[in-house]
This record gives C-alpha cells, structure tokens and sequence, in this order.
C-alpha cells in the first residue's frame, strides 16, 4: 500500500513537472507576444502623435488657406439631415426636431 | 607427593544482542534505487523548468525595444476622443569626452563641417577645460548618424526622454509644465505628478480638441477686436460637469518650457476671481423660487429709481428708463437693480448666503488643478451687503464656479463636480438633488427670454435655444472700482433639457467702430461699431459667433442615446 502511495507521489510530481514546463513555454509565448505587443504600440503612439499633429485643427486651417481658395464654412444645422434605416427603406428627416420655441 | 586440585566453575552467560530483521516493509535495495531516481527526478524537473525557460527567454531579448526607463517615465495625456495632448517620447543627447580626444583641431574642422551656424570658440573653450559636456541634446536623427559617422570615440550619445505638446498653446493652463527633473510644476502635471510617474495607460481628459480650437480662435479674434487685456471662455457639460473646453488667454506655448512670470497669464477661469455684476441675478432669482417667496410672475410694484442703504450708499438703476413695475421674470430679462435688491431682501441673509453655498459660489472649488482662486471672504452684515450681492456686487467668485451655479440652478437642481478627467461613469449612480423640484423649468424659461427678448439677444443662434444673463461690471483695481469692464455672458442650451453651459468672459474691452454687428431676429439689420462698452455688444457676440462654429459639433458628435 505504502509503495503505491510512494509511486503515485513520483508520478504526480513527474506530471507537475512536465505540466509546469508547459506552461512555463506557453509563459515565453505570452511574454513574446506581450513584448512584441508594447513595441507595436510605441510605433503606433508615434504614428498616432505625428497624425495628432499634422492633422491638429490649426495645421489643417493653415492648409486649407494654402492650398484652396475658398474659405472653410460652417455647417447650419438646419440644413443637417437624420437617416434612418427602417426595413431596408432609408428615412430622410431633418436633424433639428422642430419645438414651439423656435 | 603432593596433589593440585583445580575447581572449574561454569556459568550461565546470557548474551542480549540478537539478530532481527528490520521493522520496515522496504528493502534496502529498494530504497536505494527509489533515491537515485528521486534525486535524478528533481534534478531533470529543475534542468527542464529553469534551464528550458531561461534559454526561450534569451530568444525574445534579441528583438525587442528596451522599456524606457521608469526613472524618467511619464504617461501621456490624450483628450476624450484620444488625441494625444502630450506625450513623451524617446531622444538621444549626444555629448564630448575632452579626455578622450585625439585630434582636437580634427575634431573641431569635422563639426564646423556638420554645423554650419556653430560658435566653434566656445567649443574650443570647452575642449581645452577636460570635463563632458552635451554638444547638442534632443538631436535630430540626421544630425546624430552624421555625428556617429565622425567614429571619433569621444563622442558619446546618451537615451532620454522629452515630452512634447503637438497642440503648442491649445491647452497650456489646464495640461501646465514639468521642470528639468521631470516633476510637475504647474496644471494637470503638477496636480497627477505622481500618478503620471504610476500609470501604464495615458491620462484621459474630457477636453475635446476640436472644441477648443474653435474657441480660442474665436476668443483670439474678439480679444483683438474689442482690444481686451485678457479673455475667457469654459463649455461644460451641465449634468455630470465634463469639461469639453476651458480656454484662458493670453496663454502660452509649452514646447517653450518658458519661466511664466507675467499675472496676465494667470488661468482666468479657475484662479482669477471677479466681481461679475448681474450675472448674479440670476442667482437671486432662483434662490427666491427655491424658497418659494417668488414666482416668476410675482410682481414688484412701485419701484423707486434709487435706493439708499446703510452708510451714504445708493444704489440706482443703470437705466433710467426701467419700468416701476416688474414681475420677476421681468426684472431679469432687464436686468433690474432695484428689483433685485427687493427680491434679495424678501429672501433675507441667511437663507441667501445657504443657497449660494449650496450652488458652490461662495467657497474655494474642489479642482483637478492647483492653480484655483479663492473667493474673497464676504462679511453679510457690513452695511447693505445684502442688496449689492443681490444684483452681483461686492461678491466675487470665479468663472469656473459661476459655470457650475448655472449647471445646478438648470439642469434639474442637481449637484455636479467641474472635472478634466475623464471617468467611467456609471449611471446608476445617483446625483445629489440640492435644489427643489420645480425650479430649473422655470429658470430655464427666464434664461430663455433674456436671449430673445433681453439684453443677450446677439447669442440667440436659431437652432440651439439658448438662455443665459448678462453681467457687466466694474473692475476692482486694488479695492478700488476702475472704468474698466468686466464682461460676461453665462449660457446654457437647449434650454429644453439643458445639456451644456457656455461662459465668455472679456476683460478691460473698448468699443470697436468698425465692428458690423448682424442681427440675430431675423431682420437682417446691421450696426456698425458698438453702441456701448457692455457684455450685451461685446461677451454676447463673442459667444454667439462660438456657439456657431461648435453648435453643429455638439449636436452631432455627441448624441446621447
């Protein structure tokens, strides 16, 4: 009785052991990924600050008058349109809900 | 003969040792060899643990970046759509070793060559004194594979960080600066300095970009147009007090890193306090009906032109032409003095000064900044304190405050905390009530009717319903009242279900003669220069021309469904 206690004490820290080291290399996966990961997002946070940049309000009105002769107009939201799709049928109404007030 | 008798004696021995088997079950042998592969078991378990894991470890290192170095780490700070308002970013520094120089003559030629505009003595100088210094800190990457081209070992390059601000001026008060040491010395980086150093993930703020482009653009335009010293402008969201946009001017541009002395520049939103003037009556208004003393057609009948009170104070219409007879709706849309006054003294000190703390006007703000301002004590009793402080004199706040007792007088009588920090907010969670049922609805009608039939109705962009009050006042220049004006106008839309609160303060304006003023009624009337130096022709334009540019950006991008 003793001996098969003994024996399955061997063998189940034979299995723990080899279950270890798998998870142990499924650990190396993650950390690759992990690492791989966090390099992906610094070149994309500099991708990110360089279109944050070029893109930023007073960089596109510069271009806008340097590169187009009419002038940026705003929008009356008037004229601003709602769609909405109801059983394929595509409903046009106007965005501004009209109230007594106005 | 003789005989020798010897006596043999024999007795028992009994000896205790005696040979047993062992009392184990196990062999010897068996143990031994149970042993042996015990010892090669935990031995083969350690081998293919460390020794495979270290080994897949070494595989990784190869091809990835170095973290960056926590001693200098500072999160980036992004705005509620995820723009990057500051971020920080990998820089080299490139320096010399005098002592390791072989050629100094050589040297010098070669880095006259790469720098054209270089002051070639003072390199010489330092050269000649043995001890590092940095030719040229957050060098350009050309410039640095020029210099490494050079091989001279001398030369030697350093990592480090810089933050950099790709908005430049667009939110200096509210983001601030950080020293040379990295640690925050003014704005959000002073007041998050230690969770910037903490935080993996950039700090989110509720500024919107966009939004406060058009803002400052317009503030930058009317500033000029009315020659004001100094202007501002915040745009809040009513129900949870998101800041969409909090603009300061003049401001200053952060890539800079420079030594900001001048007071001009202070945050005039949240350090700067103000004498607002009858931007306040609204607050008397609201605390009479909070109290249910008055109605908005409560009428004041026979009101005298001028008013005394304690010492040799007098207190008079600004407008002779103010009807004696006002409701309270009435009084508001025209800005009465004396009606205020009247209704101030109907609702008594105590009761007064309990609602204007409960609005949050009265005691320095709970802010995601340091730099906020502190509301200058009041002493109620001090000769008519009372009726001043009804039509919003003699008591002093900031617009930050002024923007937050609009939020709570409108949006239901609820409790909101002014943030820039964008948080999860869970909407289960319930909002303090600190005002009583009813009164929001009716303020938010009278604010209405100051737009389109009162003093603010260059505000009254068609398609936004926008209420709000006006507030002209005197400056006070070291205790003393100045010509100079304080312009104000406070705002909220759609005064339906008010979402937003919008406050444009003009500071020390003149009157513009060449300004072309476009009606806003509808008539397609023009005026040409301003009739007077009041908010209604400056603060009031201002905030209609902003509320046209970013009405159709509020209204579409953020939809609440």
């Amino acid at each position: 009785m003793k001996k098969a206690i003994f024996i399955a004490i061997l063998i189940s820290i034979l299995a723990t052991s080899l279950v270890k080291n798998s998870t142990k290399e499924i650990e190396d996966k993650i950390s690759v990924v992990n690492e791989n990961i966090r390099s992906l997002k610094s070149e994309l946070g500099d991708v990110l600050l360089e279109y944050n940049y070029l893109s930023a309000p007073d960089k596109l009105t510069q271009y806008q008058s340097q590169f187009f002769e009419k002038d940026l107009i705003k929008i009356d939201i008037k004229k601003i349109k709602k769609l909405t799709e109801n059983n394929n049928h595509i409903k046009i109404s106007d965005f501004l809900e009209k109230n007594n007030d106005e | 003969m003789s005989e020798k008798k010897n006596n043999v004696t024999l007795e028992e021995y009994e000896n205790e040792f005696s040979y047993k088997k062992s009392k184990t079950n196990l062999n010897i042998e068996f143990n031994r060899i149970a042993f042996i592969f015990f010892v090669f078991l935990i031995i083969s378990t350690i081998y293919s643990i460390q020794l495979l894991h270290l080994g897949s470890l070494k595989k990784i290192t190869n091809n990835i970046k170095p973290p960056i170095t926590k001693k200098n780490y500072r999160a980036d700070i992004i705005d509620r759509n995820g723009n990057y308002l500051v971020k920080t970013v990998d820089s080299i520094n490139v320096g010399i070793h005098p002592t390791k120089v072989i050629d100094k003559k050589h040297l010098l030629l070669m880095l006259n060559h790469i720098y054209e505009n270089m002051n070639l003595s003072r390199i010489k100088k330092k050269l000649d004194q043995d001890k590092f210094f940095y030719l040229e800190k957050n060098i350009r990457p050309k410039r640095y594979e020029e210099l490494m081209m050079l091989g001279d070992k001398s030369i030697s390059s350093e990592a480090s960080l810089i933050r950099l601000y790709p908005q430049d001026n667009l939110f200096s008060h509210i983001i601030g600066q950080i020293d040379n040491d990295n640690n925050g010395i003014s704005g959000i980086e002073k007041f998050f300095d230690e969770e910037l150093k903490k935080i993996n993930e950039p700090l989110k703020l509720t500024v919107d970009v966009d939004i406060q482009f058009l803002i400052r653009e317009e503030l930058l335009r009317f500033q000029k147009i009315f020659e004001a010293k100094g202007s501002a402008a915040i745009l809040m969201n009513v129900n949870n007090g998101e800041i969409l946009s909090m603009v300061s001017l003049p401001d200053f541009n952060l890539n800079k890193r420079e030594t900001i002395k001048d007071v001009n520049y202070i945050n005039r939103i949240t350090k700067g306090t103000y004498e607002l003037g009858s931007v306040f009556k609204t607050f008397t208004v609201a605390s009479g009906i909070n109290e249910g003393l008055i109605e908005p057609d409560t009428e004041f009948l026979d009101s005298k032109k001028s008013i005394s009170c304690g010492k040799n104070h007098n207190i008079k219409e600004y407008d002779n032409k103010m009807p004696t007879d006002l409701t309270v709706e009435q009084i508001l849309i025209k800005s009465g003095n004396i009606g205020s006054v009247r209704i101030v003294r109907k609702i008594g000190i105590e009761k007064h000064k309990s609602f204007l703390q409960t609005i949050g006007i009265l005691d320095k703000i709970d802010f995601d900044i340091n730099e906020v301002g502190k509301p200058q004590p009041i002493d109620w009793y001090e000769g008519c304190k009372l009726e001043t402080i009804g039509f919003g004199h003699g008591i002093t706040t900031t617009i930050l405050q002024l923007a937050k007792g609009y939020s709570i007088i409108t949006n239901g009588g609820y409790d909101i905390k002014p943030t820039l920090i964008k948080k999860n907010l869970d909407k289960k969670n319930k909002r303090k009530k600190v005002l009583n049922n009813g009164v929001s609805k009716k303020m938010n009608t009278i604010l209405r009717k100051v737009v389109s039939e009162g003093t603010a109705k260059l505000v009254n962009v068609e398609g936004y319903q926008v209420g709000g009050k006006t507030g002209t006042a005197e400056q006070v220049n070291n205790s003393i009242y100045s010509n100079t004006k304080i312009n104000t106008l406070a705002s909220i839309f759609p005064t339906e279900n008010p979402k937003y609160v919008l406050v444009v303060m003009l500071e020390s304006t003149k009157n513009n003669k060449e300004y072309i003023y476009e009606y806003r009624d509808g008539s397609g009337f023009k005026l040409k220069g301003s009739p007077r130096n009041t908010a209604g022709w400056t603060s009031v334009e201002a905030a209609g021309k902003i509320i046209d540019k970013i009405g159709p950006i509020l209204a579409t991008k953020y939809i609440e469904n």
